[in-house]
């Protein structure tokens, strides 16, 4: 038995199944916005100090306009401001070697070279960060795995992924439960620092213990699904891809590599 | 169309269903205890191995190496802003040295139990005032110049109080429980198991510390920072005071987090646990 189904020809999926995205950022394949994301992330690391965090930026700002994320992607940057504010704080007083010095306050030397080393390090940051979280916000973890599994990428790595996912807030939810139950049982979990320690381990063991004891369940489940059976599997909804799509791919992975291979040769510049 | 077999895919193939099955709910243990850990309690340590262990010593190097790669992309760049931070996903590789690192742990048998095996009784005794030491060294050197890296950071006092609190709780409640097993429950392999944990943290904190300096300037926004801090302060390059961090934060908690791995396959049914692959080298054979 072939099952044998070109993109883009499917018959209509059912309704029960979610319609593709779109619009002329959000409709992009997951695999090309991903690879896209990652040659972003490299471009802010690899190309020159200011030039390439600087131009990753501006494209992540202007990719987000254009798929309407720019507000959740603000989310995003206010969630970084005390890392952000530690960098640049770091640095900026402690930069050993510094010849710049503004002024000296005990162990304390705010340097101008110290400062510059920390905007540099929090640009790259930010637009490392903000490239990969558009790719999020604009790609259902759903749909890139789904994709990557009609690739090829075979269904046991997109079962670990997918099912890791989501069981980390699913433990979340769990110890909340845990809490409420420990609580109704007379624990102390808002008084005194010490009254709460001592409900460290009934909390963290039945976290940890019960979500082992799923293991023996969830395996049986699957093999009942005939996970293990080897053999093709019918997609129920196959997304949108496009003969440039793949171009494009191919093209970013070749400049993924080309930048690496640059910048360790030399034409690029050692790295720092 | 030819379905080709990417890595990935090949890699994977080799697990059996109840491997495959454990990965995910030990990349969550991961996650969950470690933005615990790190970014809401800030300790200088990271427990966020745990899952990753578990697995290595379970189910072989692969597999140890997989999940702890896994946990930290996943952590880096699946999961949204509240828990997911993108200065975890660089030390994937790190990750993955531990998981590598414990699955070799794991076929020696260096996790499993040996209660009753009183012939190593002086070992435990100097396991304990090494650990001991250790411990002691940490905590006053994470927390020695508090009011200094409150002016640099602008982390708020009352968040290192609790860090220094927690910090001190955990490490009571680690060497309690190492003198439990060892001197209640007469059960050496906790030596054993701790020894592993002290050779993955060096190796660890060498893999991490230019990942550190080079990806972050040192700052990664958790309770390590501390530490980084106060070795700047002191005069170090950058790369030499991540590394001492590192030297300092990852024996500690590698050595933590392989005690309670030990502690969870020994709490755990022998079935359960015969049944992966490493199995028979876990469960005591005196029993």
């Amino acid at each position: 038995m072939t099952v044998d189904r070109p993109t883009g020809s499917s018959p209509t999926p059912p309704d029960f199944v979610l319609q593709a995205p779109s619009g002329a950022y959000l409709s992009l394949n997951p695999v090309t916005k991903l690879l896209v994301a990652a040659a972003e992330v490299e471009a802010a690391f690899l190309i020159g100090t200011w030039t390439g965090p600087v131009l990753v930026l501006l494209l992540v700002l202007a990719s987000a306009a254009i798929a309407g994320v720019v507000s959740r992607l603000a989310v995003i940057v206010a969630v970084t401001v005390p890392i952000v504010a530690s960098i640049l704080l770091i640095n900026g007083f402690l930069y050993p070697g510094a010849v710049d010095v503004i002024v000296r306050l005990g162990p304390l030397a705010p340097s101008v070279s110290g400062f510059a080393f920390g905007l540099q390090i929090t640009l790259r940051l930010l637009a490392a960060s903000l490239a990969l979280a558009l790719a999020y916000l604009t790609t259902r973890t759903d749909d890139l795995l789904s994709d990557l599994e009609r690739r090829g990428f075979g269904r046991r790595a997109t079962y670990v992924i997918g099912s890791a996912v989501e069981t980390v807030p699913r433990t979340v939810d769990r110890a909340a439960e845990i809490v409420d139950a420990q609580r109704s049982r007379g624990m102390d979990t808002e008084g005194r620092w010490w009254r709460r320690v001592r409900g460290i381990v009934p909390l963290a063991a039945p976290v940890v213990f019960g979500a082992l004891t799923e293991v023996e369940e969830r395996t049986m489940a699957l093999e009942a699904r005939a996970f293990s059976t080897p053999g093709p599997r019918t997609i129920l909804r196959v997304l949108p891809d496009a003969p440039w799509q793949r171009l494009v791919r191919y093209g970013l992975l070749l400049g993924l590599i080309a930048v690496i291979v640059g910048r360790i040769t030399g034409p690029l510049g050692a790295l720092p | 169309m030819i379905q080709e077999v990417c890595p990935v895919e090949w890699l994977s193939r080799q697990f059996s269903t109840r491997v495959i099955v454990l990965m995910p709910i030990a990349i969550a243990i991961n996650i969950v205890l470690g933005a615990t850990v790190q970014q809401a309690l800030k300790l200088p340590i990271y427990l966020d191995s745990i899952g990753t262990i578990l697995v290595g010593v379970v189910a072989g190097p692969v597999a140890g190496m997989l999940t702890g790669v896994l946990s930290n992309l996943i952590w880096g760049y699946l999961l949204p802003a509240p828990i997911g931070t993108t200065t975890i996903g660089p030390f994937a590789i790190t990750a993955g040295v531990i998981g590598l690192l414990a699955g070799l742990w794991g076929r020696l048998g260096l996790f499993r139990s040996r209660r009753g095996e009183r012939s190593s009784i002086p070992g435990a005794v100097v396991a304990i005032i090494l650990v001991g030491a250790l411990a002691i060294y940490t905590y006053a050197r994470a927390y020695a110049s508090p009011t200094d890296f409150q002016n640099i950071t602008g982390f708020d006092p009352t968040a290192i109080d609790q860090s220094r609190i927690f910090f001190l709780v955990i490490l009571v409640i680690f060497v309690a429980l190492i003198a439990v097993a060892l001197f209640l429950r007469r059960d050496v392999g906790a030596v054993y198991a701790i020894g592993a944990g002290l050779v993955t943290g060096i190796a660890a904190a060498i893999v991490s510390a230019p990942i550190a300096a080079v990806v972050f300037g040192g700052v990664t926004g958790s309770g390590t920072d501390l530490l980084v801090a106060a070795f700047r302060a002191g005069g170090d390059s950058l790369v030499s005071a991540t590394l001492k961090q590192g030297l300092l934060s990852d024996p500690m908690d590698k050595m933590i987090t392989s005690f309670v791995v030990f502690f969870i396959i020994g709490n755990l049914s022998q079935r359960f646990i015969a049944r992966f692959p490493n199995g028979e080298r876990l469960v005591s054979s005196s029993m």
